[in-house]
């Protein structure tokens, strides 16, 4: 008889052991949290904003969550079998993404297209780089950023005019919260605020026109007589047949912050989004300099970038300075439902602070954060965008590598910043 | 006379003290053991070489080694047979009783010795330094002096979980120490004397406040944060000077000791008592007898921490190790804590939280390191200043996907000392089977 080398089976004891392996160096003891606590946490902030937009939208935003979380973990346990990526641990970071992608989109997506944006976050954004920790940018908005494209291309195939850019977005009712459905709004004839205003009959809510689209764009031309609007805050005399934008047109200040206006399930809850962001920086999963820059850039953007209201026959008024145009309150007025109206503030909380994707050093983070909060303030301004916030962070995650090399903190004992003498070599 | 308060510095972060069960014990005199291994080689120098033979009877505070080169002669704590002799250990066998520390009896007025007979004293002492860097007090002054210090740092913080044996020492011999301080202060001539203690436990230190008077003495409470008795630390929160990359606080002008070397260096130069052993605080969870005792050197710590069990940890849990077959008590073991260590498990990638550079003391981009550390780009890790790191496991203590960044850091210091840079540092870990956590 020969000696036939035994081969020895695949061994889960020895895994297992591995395991729980001890800590054998300095130091022996460690700190109790780990990487998928730190997301646990992060997905329990996130449904701080989540319950809000249930409460505002109905059940309907529960089953836009439920389908994005769970082909978010299926198609990421899929690719794990398949490819057997070791970085893919666990499914707490698939939740997490699930999670953060549900809170961007609208209450009425259909779920092929939340499915569709569950694909890109998982394959795009994190597969393809190696998993947690490797991705260059932030999961989620790139599957938010993928619906935006292709939605608008796959809309005639499907029969529908718009899928996700209707002219007008329903927020239900008082009465109907919950279990009303946002897809019976009417427009009422005067909208006085979410408290004041029953719905119309046979309704469950008020059918709005979406802060963001009525606000952004104003440089451009537009073709429908949506933008005609005499000035910012008040009207003007000599000009007939116009009104004023903030006051005539959008939702009063108080729905802003609470959160009776069109947008995303988790955009529009200001007071709960600063709420859960307020308690990630107090856990310290978020340093508090990022969001705090990425709103102050975009509201000093905001204040100083010029705006021009086109008139019927094709008169066009610049105002050059908002903050200043038309008196101190009603510039701060501007700026406020400026900074509200679009997903700034699920970016500057939520999708901003992504460790993987955000600068490691608070130097870097000003840099990254001064980007965000001006490109999204620009693109919101001067260009077609539906979601600048998330595009803006997008185009800085791009930058985080560069900016991660070049901002090396001055380290204890060092005279001069490492960046401003050269390597050795 | 009251503590001064002051001194802040970036990162760091609150460790659990676990202090409760040794903090007021008194220092006491552990149980006998049957036999020493006495180290031939306490410091990082040669080691001694044996003047005694197997068989003979050796007296308490006998010499039996003599010193190689820059090394210290060693003396017998305890009386007892010699059993045997290797390299490294002297063994002795039918011991005397172990007596704790002795009475102190005032033989010399040190006051009227001059710094060059005071230096002259010290090299007859053949002490040890009592830090984990291993040096003899000799070296120690000779490195102070040849810097020209001005000022003399004693740095009693004990900012490190379950340690209590400074503590205990300034609560109980606090004049001797302030005493200590102040000779070793005119045998180095430093203009300066700083006594750094922890700002909590300050009720018990009256007898050392009584006595700074004296000597102009500053003493200076500072608050708890780890790692603020880190030496480099301690030296930029007491004098503002941040210490150059890769350096000791003695390259600006600060000489940094601990209480235990005043304490044997009052001992001898006003007692003439050599003392053979150091306090150890026994503490951990597992620990029989919870305490601060003072233990002869050489004395096997298995048999002091018995009827415990393994692990035990030579020092305290955040930089210390954990304890080996045989090893034996020597003058740098400052505690020995029995507690298990945190399980770890296999350590996943870097998320990039940015929380090691945030609560790192030195400011180091530690997750920029890690990845140096897994290219082995020493050269760059160096331009980043990876020699300023105080080595305190800040880093790993914190690190969620639970890296063992200190060691590597630690390693990349070594790297960078040794220029080993051919030799590649980091080998991948084995990929984990498949996992649905």
């Amino acid at each position: 008889m020969t000696d036939v080398p035994e081969i020895n089976p695949p061994n889960p004891e020895a895994f297992l052991k591995e395991a729980r392996t001890l800590a054998t160096h300095a130091p022996l003891l460690r700190a109790p949290e780990k990487v998928h606590s730190v997301f646990l946490v992060i997905i329990v902030a996130a449904c701080l904003p989540l319950a809000g937009g249930v409460v505002l939208f109905g059940w309907r935003a529960l089953w836009v969550v439920f389908v994005s979380v769970v082909s978010c973990a299926v198609i990421e346990k899929i690719y794990f079998r398949v490819t057997h990526t070791p970085a893919l641990l666990g499914r707490t970071h698939a939740y997490l993404t699930g999670v953060l992608l549900a809170l961007t989109l609208p209450p009425f997506t259909p779920w092929y297209v939340v499915v569709l944006g569950a694909l890109f976050s998982i394959l795009v954004g994190k597969a393809i780089f190696g998993g947690v920790g490797h991705f260059l940018w932030q999961p989620a908005l790139v599957g938010r950023f993928a619906i935006a494209v292709i939605t608008p291309i796959l809309a005639p195939m499907l029969g529908t005019t718009d899928v996700l850019q209707p002219l007008s977005w329903g927020v239900l009712d008082q009465q109907h919260i919950v279990f009303g459905d946002v897809k019976e709004v009417k427009t009422p004839k005067d909208y006085r605020g979410w408290k004041l205003t029953d719905a119309p009959d046979g309704t469950n809510g008020f059918a709005m026109p979406h802060p963001n689209k009525v606000m952004s764009k104003l440089w451009l031309k537009s073709d429908d007589n949506f933008h005609n609007f005499s000035s910012i805050g008040t009207v003007r005399d000599d000009i007939p047949n116009r009104q004023c934008m903030l006051f005539a047109v959008l939702p009063p200040v108080s729905d802003m912050l609470f959160g009776a206006r069109p947008g995303g399930i988790g955009e529009t809850c200001s007071i709960l989004i600063i709420a859960a962001g307020l308690y990630l920086v107090y856990r310290n999963y978020v340093k508090w300099q990022l969001p705090v820059v990425i709103i102050l850039s975009a509201a000093i953007v905001v204040s100083i970038a010029p705006i021009r209201f086109t008139g019927p026959n094709g008169t066009m008024e610049t105002v050059w300075f908002p903050m200043f145009a038309e008196g101190i309150e009603i510039g701060f007025t501007y700026v406020l439902y400026q900074l509200l109206g679009c997903g700034l503030l699920v970016a500057a909380f939520f999708m901003a602070p992504e460790m993987t994707t955000s600068p490691v050093t608070t130097g870097g983070q000003v840099i990254f954060g001064i980007g965000c909060g001006s490109i999204a303030m620009l693109m919101k301004l001067y260009m077609d965008i539906p979601i600048p916030a998330y595009v803006a962070v997008l185009v800085m995650n791009t930058f985080v590598p560069t900016i991660d090399s070049m901002w090396q903190p001055k380290v204890f004992g060092q005279k001069h910043f490492p960046w401003l003498a050269r390597a050795k070599k | 006379m009251l503590f001064q308060r002051y001194g802040k510095f970036t990162g760091g972060i609150d460790v659990p003290e676990e202090k409760d069960s040794t903090v007021d014990k008194p220092i006491s005199i552990p149980e006998a053991t049957d036999s020493l291994r006495i180290p031939l080689m306490p410091c990082q120098t040669l080691p001694s070489q044996p003047t005694v033979t197997v068989g003979a009877r050796i007296e308490p505070h006998q010499r039996i080694a003599a010193a190689m080169k820059d090394g210290i002669d060693i003396f017998a704590p305890l009386g007892g047979t010699v059993k045997s002799i290797d390299e490294k250990t002297i063994e002795l066998a039918d011991l005397t009783q172990p007596k704790g520390i002795p009475e102190s009896s005032i033989e010399t007025s040190w006051s009227d010795l001059d710094s060059v007979q005071l230096y002259q004293r010290l090299a007859e002492s053949h002490l040890p330094t009592f830090g984990a860097r291993g040096e003899t007090m000799m070296g120690w002054i000779n490195r102070a002096k040849k810097s020209q210090a001005n000022t003399l740092i004693i740095n009693a913080v004990e900012c490190q979980p379950y340690v209590t044996a400074d503590h205990r020492l300034l609560a109980e011999f606090g004049s001797e120490v302030i005493t200590g301080s102040a000779i070793l202060g005119k045998t180095i001539g430093v203009s300066k004397i700083i006594v750094a203690v922890d700002e909590t436990h300050t009720d018990d230190y009256t007898e050392l406040l009584e006595t700074n008077a004296q000597y102009d003495i500053q003493c200076i409470a500072l608050p708890r944060k780890y790692p603020i008795g880190a030496d480099n630390i301690l030296a930029y929160v007491l004098t503002r000077h941040e210490v150059p990359c890769g350096q000791d606080p003695e390259s600006i002008g600060i000489a940094m000791a601990g209480p235990a070397e005043c304490f044997s260096v009052y001992r001898w130069v006003v007692c003439g008592q050599r003392l053979g052993g150091r306090v150890v605080t026994i503490s951990g969870m597992h620990a029989e007898r919870p305490g601060n005792y003072f233990v002869p050197y050489g004395t096997d710590i298995h048999e002091l921490m018995a009827p415990a069990e393994e692990p035990f940890i030579i020092g305290s849990p955040m930089i210390g190790r954990l304890c080996p077959e045989g090893s034996v008590v020597k003058p740098s073991t400052d505690a020995v804590v029995a507690i298990d260590p945190t399980i770890v498990g296999v350590p996943s990638q870097c998320i990039r939280c940015g929380w090691c550079h945030d609560h790192c003391p030195a400011r180091l981009n530690v997750a920029v390191l890690n990845d140096h550390y897994e290219l082995s780009d020493i050269a760059q890790a160096e331009h980043l200043g990876v020699l300023s790191c105080v080595e305190c496991g800040v880093c790993s203590y914190i690190c969620p996907a639970r890296l063992p960044l200190a060691e590597r850091t630690r390693k990349l210091k070594r790297a960078i000392k040794r220029r080993q840079t051919s030799m590649p540092l980091f080998t991948p870990a084995p990929k984990p089977p498949e996992s649905d956590r």
